[in-house]
């Protein structure tokens, strides 16, 4: 391995939730590691984010079932991250002389990692999660950072106010420095929320990590406890305005509305900018197959797939199966779901490599979104 | 210590493709939807556990380097053994039908001096098929042959394609040219790394010679066998080739052979979106790659990555490369249209179904 030399930035990529309000869709694997828009999965979006804006050091803090997620980033080089001087770096919790124990908390995660930010000597840290479907060129933030000089720049951005008391509420003064923040308040005194986008000082998040460690009633998580406690201390936090798109797919009924937006013909996220193309580490399968029967109309269809029934307002990913006289309808399939002959499938989930048999019926058009995870079969 | 290395010759061109090859070599000819006709050869090679291939390549080689680059995508990017780029000869290729060059091994022979393997299997890139090399190689092994051809029986007459006479499997004359079924060479073949070296040293002086004339040549000397390929391959030498090979891929049969999931061709990867199909759409009976937008009507048809085709605007019978739109309410029919090709609104272009009509590709 080189001497790593002092980089600009680096990224720690919080990829440990198990985002248990996905159900069956995170069952066995990690959110980040959840499929989505036919042919990625969710942490593709932030993977890509960090490519495009030139950081090519990447640690992803892992915890929840792991192993799906470790192989599919595997060196990175997916998202051409797999640079000789940093990388991507799969960072689990591990043992010490003093004992081993789960990352409890996402600062905790980044405070058990210091070594490995230690070895970079960054000036500054990106903390990034996992979960949310994005485009964003970090440099612009860490552009603002600079020149505001701050000590933190966190990522905010404006939601109607009913949704502000679910997320982080920021409020800025003039010259967009945070007065005031509050984790999920009832009564939200500002429309701007925390994106869980953060650049920090490397050397002041290294001072807050191990202040914060040693502080027993600290649940040793970023928007409870550190930022409030910086903010206490009249540290420089600065808000970064993002005005895109942003989106948090963390449970079933926002998971379901945000792929059915898609397949608009001029969806609010455009999978299709090649001036920022989202990469991903998918399959080489071949092209799909539409057979001499079937009806495909208002759809995103992946590589692999073989379509032999109809196909209306539904998302089918990589290698699935549409069986002839099978109705699939307001649908998303993850890859390698098969809905078999004479099937009616409506306004669903069907987890990868799940099977919906012959003549079944699963979901309805009206009512709850009917889920399946992976390797499930409807009988 | 590899008991087998490949060796990929590219460096050849046809006539028969015409525009389709004016400024790409067969082996970067797009085939299937998101393959180049290499990626057949190459995959074939890794799926049977190779892992080092030679490639000698082609004179207009800018698309076969842009795609195979360090062949990352077929894991050949290795420390130990993986690809070898082997220059072909610049002079006289046009036009020639020689497959396996004499001057070109020569040209290379340090890659099979320095190579520890016992065999090699040689192929050509205008091949199309699926094939696990390993069955051959152990029939090679018991027949305990110098040379082990692949042949088939040819599904077309080729008058200007090599053919096998045979006793047994034992070739016992070349001919040329062969009628629809009788046993075609099909360009690939195994044989011992160092009666290969030999050869080459036996016929230094006659480079132009293709080592199929050697062979030929020393057929009362050599144990020369044919081993028939157990599965569907094609050979593509022309424009009416091309096509019925690539309309052969909407059968189920020949396409879950051809683009096996258990052995997969390999590509180099791009980040394409996957396909989008608007409401109004048809799409009846078609193969289609990522990043298609879909308004209008596709049957029987092959679509390549990022082509659109729009309102109204029908494609029929057709092979649509790359990145072609077909505008609103044009039509296409029993066509090949080469990357990049905008079909103005209202643009009728028809062939017929044994002689179909070729766009080449849009000049940049």
């Amino acid at each position: 391995m080189k001497t790593p030399v002092g980089k600009e930035c680096i990224a720690m990529l919080l990829a440990g939730g198990q985002g248990s309000r996905l159900g069956a869709l995170t069952k066995t694997i990690a959110k980040p590691a959840v499929s989505f828009g036919g042919k990625y999965r969710i942490i593709d979006f932030t993977l890509s984010n960090c490519a495009h804006s030139g950081i090519d050091t990447v640690g992803v803090l892992t915890q929840y079932r792991p192993y799906l997620l470790n192989s599919y980033i595997g060196t990175g080089s997916a998202w051409g991250l797999d640079s000789s001087s940093g990388g991507v770096s799969i960072l689990p919790p591990y043992a010490t002389e003093s004992g081993g124990r789960w990352y409890e908390g996402t600062a905790d995660a980044v405070y058990r990692n210091l070594d490995y930010i230690r070895l970079y000597h960054p000036k500054y840290v990106l903390i990034l999660s996992g979960d949310h479907i994005y485009r964003m060129d970090y440099r612009k933030m860490l552009r603002l950072h600079r020149e505001k000089q701050a000590d933190l720049t966190v990522s905010v951005m404006q939601v109607p106010l009913e949704e502000a008391p679910s997320f982080g509420v920021m409020t800025l003064d003039g010259q967009g420095r945070v007065t005031a923040f509050e984790e999920k308040p009832a009564h939200p005194a500002s429309d701007l929320v925390s994106m869980g986008i953060y650049i920090f000082n490397a050397d002041l998040l290294e001072q807050a990590l191990l202040e914060d460690s040693d502080d027993d009633r600290s649940e040793h998580d970023f928007g409870k406890n550190i930022i409030p406690g910086l903010l206490e201390k009249g540290k420089r936090i600065y808000g970064y305005r993002f005005s895109g798109f942003w989106k948090d797919v963390g449970t079933i009924a926002s998971y379901h509305e945000t792929s059915m937006d898609l397949l608009e013909s001029h969806p609010k996220f455009d999978l299709d900018d090649p001036r920022f193309p989202i990469f991903s580490n998918a399959n080489i399968s071949p092209p799909h197959y539409v057979g001499p029967d079937a009806v495909v109309q208002s759809s995103i269809v992946g590589n692999g797939s073989r379509i032999l029934g109809t196909v209306i307002h539904s998302i089918v990913s990589v290698d699935c199966v549409v069986e002839a006289g099978a109705t699939v309808r307001d649908c998303v399939l993850l890859s390698g779901a098969a809905v078999r002959e004479g099937a009616t499938v409506t306004r669903a989930i069907l987890g990868e490599n799940s099977t919906v048999e012959a003549g079944a019926v699963f979901g309805s058009a009206d009512g709850e979104i009917a889920v399946i995870g992976d390797d499930f079969v409807v009988e | 210590m590899e008991r087998i290395a490949g060796l990929v010759c590219a460096n050849y061109e046809t006539k028969g493709l015409g525009v389709l090859t004016e400024d790409r070599t067969i082996a970067s000819l797009p085939f299937g939807g998101r393959y180049r006709m290499i990626d057949f050869s190459l995959s074939n090679m890794v799926n049977s556990g190779i892992r080092t291939v030679g490639l000698i390549t082609p004179y207009k080689y800018r698309s076969i380097f842009d795609h195979i680059g360090a062949g990352k995508a077929w894991s050949l990017d290795r420390k130990d053994g993986g690809l070898f780029i082997l220059p072909g000869s610049t002079f006289g290729v046009s036009g020639s039908r020689s497959r396996f060059l004499m001057r070109d091994l020569k040209r290379n022979e340090v890659f099979l001096k320095r190579s520890t393997a016992e065999y090699i299997i040689l192929t050509a890139v205008d091949v199309i098929c699926n094939l696990d090399y390993r069955p051959m190689v152990e029939y090679h092994e018991r027949s305990g042959a110098d040379v082990t051809l692949l042949f088939s029986e040819a599904s077309t007459d080729a008058p200007l394609d090599p053919g096998l006479i045979l006793d047994g499997d034992r070739v016992t004359a070349f001919t040329h040219g062969v009628r629809a079924g009788e046993n075609a060479f099909c360009a690939c073949f195994i044989i011992r790394r160092t009666l290969l070296i030999d050869v080459l040293g036996w016929y230094a002086t006659v480079g132009h010679l293709d080592l199929f004339e050697a062979l030929e040549a020393d057929l009362d000397k050599t144990d020369v066998r044919a081993y028939r390929c157990p599965g569907y391959i094609r050979r593509i030498l022309d424009v009416r080739d091309y096509y019925r090979c690539s309309m052969e891929l909407l059968l189920p049969e020949v396409r879950e052979e051809v683009l096996s999931k258990e052995r997969p061709v390999l590509t180099k990867v791009r980040d394409s979106v996957p396909t989008k199909y608007l409401n109004g759409s048809k799409t009846r009976n078609s193969l289609v790659s990522a990043g298609c937008l879909i308004k209008g009507t596709v049957e029987n048809s092959i679509l390549f990555r990022s082509v659109k085709v729009e309102d109204g605007a029908v494609v029929r019978n057709s092979i649509i490369l790359q990145s072609c739109v077909i505008e609103a309410g044009a039509s296409v029919e029993n066509a090949i249209l080469d990357r990049g090709n905008v079909i103005a609104a209202g643009t009728v272009l028809k062939g017929s179904p044994g002689n179909a009509f070729v766009l080449g590709k849009k000049k940049i």
